[in-house]
This record gives C-alpha cells, sequence and structure tokens, in this order.
C-alpha cells in the first residue's frame, strides 16, 4: 500500500511538474473571444445542467466566475478548454 | 615838378590829419573805455546769470530727463510684465481648452455606456489579484416522521421538528492555478447548535489535464457524495438510503487527489479520471454493520491502513447531436482499517437529461474483512431517481400566469435501497455519535434525515416522491413524502457481538418540507 501510494505522489510531481501552469491566462484575440463565447454558450446547459441547474452568468461578478469556475472544473473534471469557454461566456452575461 | 609838390604837400597834409583823427580817436576811446567796461561787466553778469539760469534750465532738464528715463525703464518693465502676462495668459487659455476637451472626453466617456468587460476588469483591478468568494447553501425544514415500527426493543415516538442548516463555501483563489476551498456546516439540528468542517482543500490546477486535491474531501466515489449532496443541488430532501443512515461507502477521505478531465470526440465527449489516497475507511466501531464515519467523525487511532481510489467516467454524446447527456462511471476505494483488515468497495453510476428529464442512480458494493474470525460485513445499495420539468406545461383554459406558477415545478421520484448482513444497535440508538458528520444520528429526524427506524433495516427500502417549487436555478422549496418500505432479512448485532435475527420490520411514512437557497 505504501509503494503504491508513493508511486501516485512520485508520479503525480513528475508530470506535473514537466505540464505547465493550466490556467494561465493568455492574451488572445477579439476573433478568440467571440469563438470561446460560442462555444460557452453551447456547453453551459449542457455541462451545469449534468449536476444541477445552469445558473445565469448575471448571477455573480466576474471575478467570482474565476473562483467558481476553478471549483467547479476540479468538482465536475471539466476539460480545461471547455473550462475557458465557459468563463468567457458566464462573464459575458 | 609842381604836380609832385602839389601831391607831396597832399600826402603830407593827408597823413597829418590822419595823425590827427588818430589823436582824436584816442581821446575818445580813453573817454569810452569805462563805459564800455561798465557795460561789459554788465553783459558779463548778464552773461553769468543767463549761464546760471541757463545751468538751472540744464539741470531742470537733466532732472526731467532722469525721470523721463525712469519712467520709461518703468514702463519697459511694466511692457515687460504685460508681455509675461500675455504670455501666460495664452498658455492658461491653451491649458483651458485642453482641460475643457479633457473634460468633453470624460462627459462623452461618462455619457456612454461602459462595457461590462471594461467594468469587471476595473473591478478586478481595485479587488487585486488575489480574490475570495463565498458560496454554499442555506436552508430550514420541517421533518415529520410517524414512526410507526419498533426496532430491537428501542424506544420511539413519532416525531416532528424543525431545522436549520448553513453550509458556506469559502474559495480563495491566490494565483490561477492555485485555489483553497472549504465548506463548514453549521446547524441547529437534533443535536443542538453545532459546527462541522465538511471540506477544506487545496486545488492546484498542475496543467490542462491534472489537478492535484490535498485536505479534507468528499469521497470521489460515483456521484453523490461530491456532486449530489449540496442540499440545492439534491432535487430531494434527503439522501438515498446507500448515502444515508447504512452508508455503504465513507462519505470523505483526508489525502490527496489527481483528477483531470479532456475531449476525447467532438464537443460534449469527454472521458475524467479520478485516482486519490488517503488515511482509509474508518467505523463506528468493529462489530458487523457498524456504521461508516467521516474521518472528522470519530477520532479513531486505527490509521495505519492508508486507502486508494479510483474512478472514471465518460460523456459519449456531442453536444451537436441533440441527444442529451449520457454520463457512465465506475469508482473503487478500497483501504484497511483496525491496522490491517481490508475494506473493499466498488460501484458503477449513470446519468442522463435530455430536455426536461433528468435520470440518475448508483449501484454500489462494499466487502470488509471482520477481525477474530467473524464473517465479512457485506454491504450493497443501489438508487435510481427521475425527475421532470413543467416547463412546457400549458394547461389549456389556465390563466398565463397560472401555467407561469406550473411551469416552476418539477416532480420527482425516487427508489433506494441497501441490503447489509447486519445493523450495529448501538449506531440505531445514536450512541456512536457518527451523525455529527452528517450521517443519521439515532432515531430522531436532522436536516435533511427523517429518522425513520425503518431506514435501520438491514434491508431498508424507500420510495421518495418529491415535488419540488423552483423560484430561481438556485432557490428552491421542496417537499417530499417517504414511504419506507424495509424488506425481511439481515440481524441485529449488540455492541457485545450478540447477534439477534431482525424478523418483519414495520413500514413507515416521513413528510419533509425544506426552503432552500443556494448561493
Amino acid at each position: 500500500m505504501r509503494k503504491i501510494f508513493a508511486a501516485i505522489v512520485l508520479a503525480t510531481l513528475t508530470i506535473g511538474f514537466v505540464g505547465a501552469p493550466a490556467s494561465a491566462q493568455e492574451n488572445i484575440s477579439p476573433a478568440e473571444h467571440k469563438r470561446l463565447f460560442r462555444e460557452g454558450a453551447q456547453l453551459w446547459p449542457v455541462y451545469c445542467n449534468t449536476c444541477h441547474n445552469a445558473r445565469p452568468g448575471s448571477e455573480k461578478a466576474p471575478y467570482e466566475w474565476d473562483l467558481i469556475i476553478m471549483h467547479m472544473r476540479t468538482l465536475g473534471n471539466l476539460p480545461a478548454g471547455d473550462v475557458r469557454a465557459l468563463v468567457e461566456y458566464l462573464k459575458a452575461r | 615838378m609842381p604836380g609832385r609838390r602839389i601831391f607831396s604837400i597832399f600826402l603830407l597834409a593827408f597823413g597829418l590829419v590822419a595823425l590827427s583823427l588818430v589823436g582824436l580817436a584816442r581821446a575818445a576811446d580813453s573817454d569810452g573805455s569805462a563805459a564800455d567796461l561798465k557795460e561789459i561787466k554788465s553783459e558779463m553778469r548778464q552773461l553769468r546769470e543767463e549761464r546760471k539760469r541757463d545751468r538751472e534750465v540744464i539741470h531742470s532738464l537733466e532732472i526731467k530727463v532722469q525721470q523721463l528715463e525712469t519712467k520709461d525703464s518703468k514702463v519697459e518693465t511694466t511692457t515687460q510684465q504685460l508681455h509675461a502676462t500675455d504670455q501666460k495668459l495664452k498658455e492658461t487659455t491653451v491649458e483651458l481648452q485642453q482641460t475643457n476637451a479633457q473634460v468633453q472626453t470624460l462627459q462623452t466617456k461618462v455619457d456612454a455606456p461602459i462595457a461590462a468587460s471594461e467594468f469587471g476588469d476595473a473591478i478586478s483591478r481595485y479587488l487585486g489579484t488575489h480574490s475570495f468568494t463565498v458560496a454554499g447553501a442555506a436552508g430550514g425544514s420541517f421533518n415529520y416522521d410517524q414512526q410507526s415500527g419498533a426496532l430491537d426493543g428501542v424506544s420511539h415516538v413519532s416525531q416532528n421538528s424543525f431545522f436549520f442548516d448553513w453550509e458556506p463555501m469559502f474559495l480563495y483563489r491566490p494565483t490561477d492555478w492555485i485555489m483553497f476551498e472549504g465548506v463548514i456546516s453549521t446547524a441547529f439540528g437534533s443535536t443542538g447548535t453545532g459546527a462541522d468542517l465538511s471540506t477544506a482543500d487545496f486545488q492546484i490546477f498542475l496543467n490542462d489535464y491534472m489537478t492535484v486535491v490535498a485536505g479534507l474531501f468528499d469521497q470521489p466515489f460515483g456521484d453523490w457524495y461530491e456532486s449530489q449532496s449540496p442540499m440545492w443541488v439534491n432535487r430531494f430532501v434527503t439522501a438515498p438510503l446507500p448515502f444515508g443512515a447504512e452508508a455503504v461507502v465513507p462519505g470523505g477521505e483526508i489525502g490527496v487527489q489527481l483528477r483531470g478531465g479532456m475531449q476525447f470526440g467532438a464537443l460534449g465527449q469527454d472521458v475524467d479520471y479520478t485516482v486519490w489516497g488517503g488515511n482509509g475507511p474508518n467505523f463506528s466501531s468493529n462489530v458487523l454493520g457498524a456504521a461508516v464515519s467521516s474521518p472528522t467523525a470519530v477520532a479513531n487511532s486505527q490509521t495505519n491502513g492508508k486507502s486508494i481510489g479510483a474512478r472514471f467516467r465518460i460523456y459519449p454524446l456531442p453536444v451537436d447531436s441533440q441527444m442529451g447527456r449520457l454520463e457512465l462511471g465506475a469508482s473503487t476505494y478500497n483501504g484497511k482499517w483496525a491496522n490491517g483488515n481490508w475494506f473493499n468497495s466498488w460501484g458503477v453510476d449513470f446519468n442522463y437529461f435530455i430536455g426536461n428529464l433528468q435520470a440518475r442512480g448508483e449501484w454500489m458494493e462494499s466487502y470488509r474483512q471482520m477481525p477474530e474470525g467473524m464473517g465479512s460485513d457485506n454491504r450493497q445499495g443501489w438508487y435510481v431517481q427521475a425527475g421532470y420539468f413543467l416547463n412546457d406545461l400549458n394547461v389549456p383554459g389556465f390563466p398565463d400566469k397560472l401555467n407561469g406558477y406550473l411551469h416552476r415545478f418539477e416532480p420527482l421520484v425516487r427508489y433506494s435501497g441497501v441490503n447489509q448482513r447486519a445493523v450495529s444497535t448501538d449506531d440505531i440508538a445514536g450512541a456512536t455519535g457518527v451523525g455529527q458528520g452528517g450521517f443519521q444520528t439515532g432515531l430522531v429526524p436532522d436536516f435533511g434525515i427523517n429518522g425513520s427506524p425503518a431506514t435501520y433495516a438491514p434491508h431498508a427500502r424507500e420510495v421518495a416522491l418529491a415535488l419540488d417549487y423552483w423560484i430561481t436555478p438556485s432557490i428552491v422549496w421542496q417537499n417530499e413524502f417517504d414511504l419506507e418500505l424495509p424488506q425481511n432479512g439481515g440481524a441485529f448485532v449488540s455492541p457485545s457481538g450478540a447477534v439477534t435475527p431482525a424478523g418483519p420490520i414495520p413500514n413507515d411514512r416521513a413528510f419533509l418540507s425544506q426552503f432552500t437557497i443556494g448561493f
């Protein structure tokens, strides 16, 4: 058991440090903004309703969505690209 | 020669006359010199006076010239000052024009509606790079349970009471790849007012496919504990039986997770994984049927076993297919308890929704190796539920307003059950205090718990009917009617280990009404 646990921790650290920080905000073009918004509009009713009623973006301030979407990304294991689209959509509403 | 004589005589006479005239002239001169001298003196005086006057005039003129020069200098200075003032005035005029232009620009900006993104960015700058918010839920409920059946000599009476629960979730985000999350459960429940730490963990987003979660977390086994247990998310007031009084798998863990998800096909076609290790399972006692306990509920020194778990889920339907969203998942959680005895569990789950219809279900099984040659402690549990929003229901003849109210209703039904070899009577009596972690304590209702004795039956069954009224997507008034329909079989175990067959257990009924706000 200890060996398995140690192996998990070691693998996590190794693979994790190889990868780049996940959610680093990049400067994206207006066209990319639009693409993310459209994709977010498609995903919002699907991903959110999988577990609970989809809540409108107007309920929270944009900075709050940054936190809540991180919480939901972890809880729902949402793909990172889809998370960027969702937060773009939620912040714009 | 007479001519020469005449000429000489004439010349001589002329000479004599001339000399006489000179003598006369000299005499006259000596008489006029005094007068002339006076006159000259007088003239000289006049000249001196005139000179004096001229000097005075010159002096006066010089003074005037000096005065004029002084005045001229002053005029020149004044002129320069005027010039400088004029220059400043021009500069001030330019500045004023620029200020006016800026004011005009600002006025235009003020008058023009600010873009939401710009406003958001401004607020974000104001708030700083470290952000913090509070989410969570609060709810108040009234629970009634008929408690129509007895259980192995445990006394009981009909129960009804009000409860309140507040579960704030604190989110702190120091960077865009690290977050801290903590949930505190505070309640006025059957054991009085109390607070409990539900979850507290760090989340580190290593890359697009890997997130590390470290701390105290809900068990990532199936869907219930993690995603369905929040009161505003759960469509029912109560938990399904496998997650209630006789939980099949522990509800929480302290340890480390690695998790992530990725798209494998079209948009919406995803797979995800969660693997974790932790302190391992705990139980209220070493007898058969002892309740599982959360890591924070029971201080147990028997924690050397540790645990590992894994869950995989797949979402095969693309968003564009218009076929709804389907989730299929499988989980396992294994570890050692009591410093050496194995606990193994596994389960499968599904979730499907399309339009106004949503259905989900889980099936799970656990095996607990018992000490001292006792038979193994096996448990099974399941639930399946479905709900339908009446969004599109328009009753002919009903006013629009009434139809509008109807649209907010969601009727639901759920069937759940548990099979286990035995149940510990200590847990039924509430002696173990396991309920502090969110599980049932004894035969009393609590927030989200109906407290029915029938839920402690080794082969418990429950049909729950609910009618939710959604005021907003996260504010709901829920009403639930529970039919407890326990099956025969199984046994009760005393703290000493004595086993008594359960025998027939009466059916029971309960009603719960709860108002919940998710925030």
